[in-house]
């Protein structure tokens, strides 16, 4: 009788790690629409505050959730569809790829959206390189 | 109708300053993949920066390691933290040249072509000589390449265990195309 619990709390064990083994390695992408931003700032302010000290800003951002007020400089997409929102400068400013599923859902928003004119961005930071880029990101209306 | 003729002059205008001076490309598409009978892996990004001098055949390519993106979170998760630890050693970096380099290469049609220069991953330097492609492709410069690597050459440990699950060799995909950039 023993011998059969003992079977069946080892089934039971044997299940359950299996269950969150798979549940681990099918664990989706984390869906930035839904994430709070951990730091609300100025493109500005930001820019600013990488090109001083690029390092100490890698540090402070990266992977951190953002959520950035500029000015949008240009609205491109790229080769593969995502969609490419510059703010600040189109060189030397800060580059943020369009989340694709928020993207498809949302083309009304991102065809609203015109140059010259101030938006508001939220994203995951990725670092520096010759400009801020952040990905995935969603546009944020209030 | 007026602001289109001269965008269309414009665009004209940049054709004919290829060859002068540098050339840029911020979101070139690099990928890394590698097939086993276990699993393939596929990790891409479009936010490689790449600086191409046409005064010298010179290729400066840059990429932000956390801008790889996998078809599974957990691949992303273990390439950064176990693999190519991304927080000490956020870019890697190519810098080289193209043998033979003519001006002439970024005005004709696509051609094969040789670079040869060091490539830096995981913080580690590799001499390493590519084959690749440049020239013109719908009136835009492009710069293709296609190559393997071999993790372990960058001292980058990949435990026993999963070894067989990651292939030897990782086969690299870089496709830039440059616009003009300053003078």
């Amino acid at each position: 009788m023993k011998i059969k619990y003992a079977v069946i709390l080892v089934l039971v064990v044997i299940v359950v790690g299996a269950g969150i083994g798979l549940k681990m390695f099918f664990k989706p992408h984390a869906d930035v629409n839904k994430l709070d931003a951990e730091f609300k700032l100025e493109a500005g302010k930001l820019l600013d505050e990488f090109q001083k000290e690029e390092n100490a800003s890698t540090t402070k951002y990266s992977e951190k959730v953002l959520e950035i007020n500029g000015k949008l400089v240009a609205k491109n997409k790229l080769p593969n569809g995502t969609n490419l929102l510059i703010l600040e400068d189109e060189m030397a400013g800060i580059s943020c790829q369009l989340d694709s599923s928020w993207s498809a859902a949302n083309q009304a928003v991102i065809q609203a959206l015109v140059t010259g004119n101030p938006v508001t961005v939220k994203g995951v930071c990725k670092g520096y390189l010759m400009e801020i880029k952040v990905s995935p990101a969603v546009v944020v209306t209030k | 109708m007026l602001k289109k003729l001269f965008i269309l002059i414009l665009l004209t205008a940049s054709v004919g300053a290829f060859g002068q001076g540098k050339f840029i490309a911020k979101n070139a598409y690099i990928s890394f993949y590698s097939s086993t009978p276990m699993e393939d892996i596929l990790g891409e990004s479009n936010e490689a920066v790449t600086i191409l001098d046409s005064s010298n055949g010179e290729i400066v390519f840059q990429a932000l390691m956390s801008t790889f993106h996998f078809k599974r979170a957990l691949m992303e998760e273990h390439f950064n933290e176990n693999y190519m630890e991304s927080t000490k050693f956020p870019k890697a970096k190519f810098k080289g040249t193209i043998e033979g380099f003519k001006k002439e290469m970024l005005t004709a049609p696509v051609a094969i072509i040789k670079i040869t220069g060091v490539l830096n991953v995981h913080g580690v330097d590799k001499t390493i000589t590519v084959p690749g492609t440049i020239g013109l492709q719908d009136g835009k410069l492009v710069a293709t390449s296609k190559y393997k690597v071999t993790p372990e050459d960058f001292g980058i440990v990949i435990p026993s265990l999963v070894r067989d699950k990651v292939g030897k060799e990782m086969e690299i995909t870089v496709k830039s195309t440059y616009l003009p950039y300053g003078q």
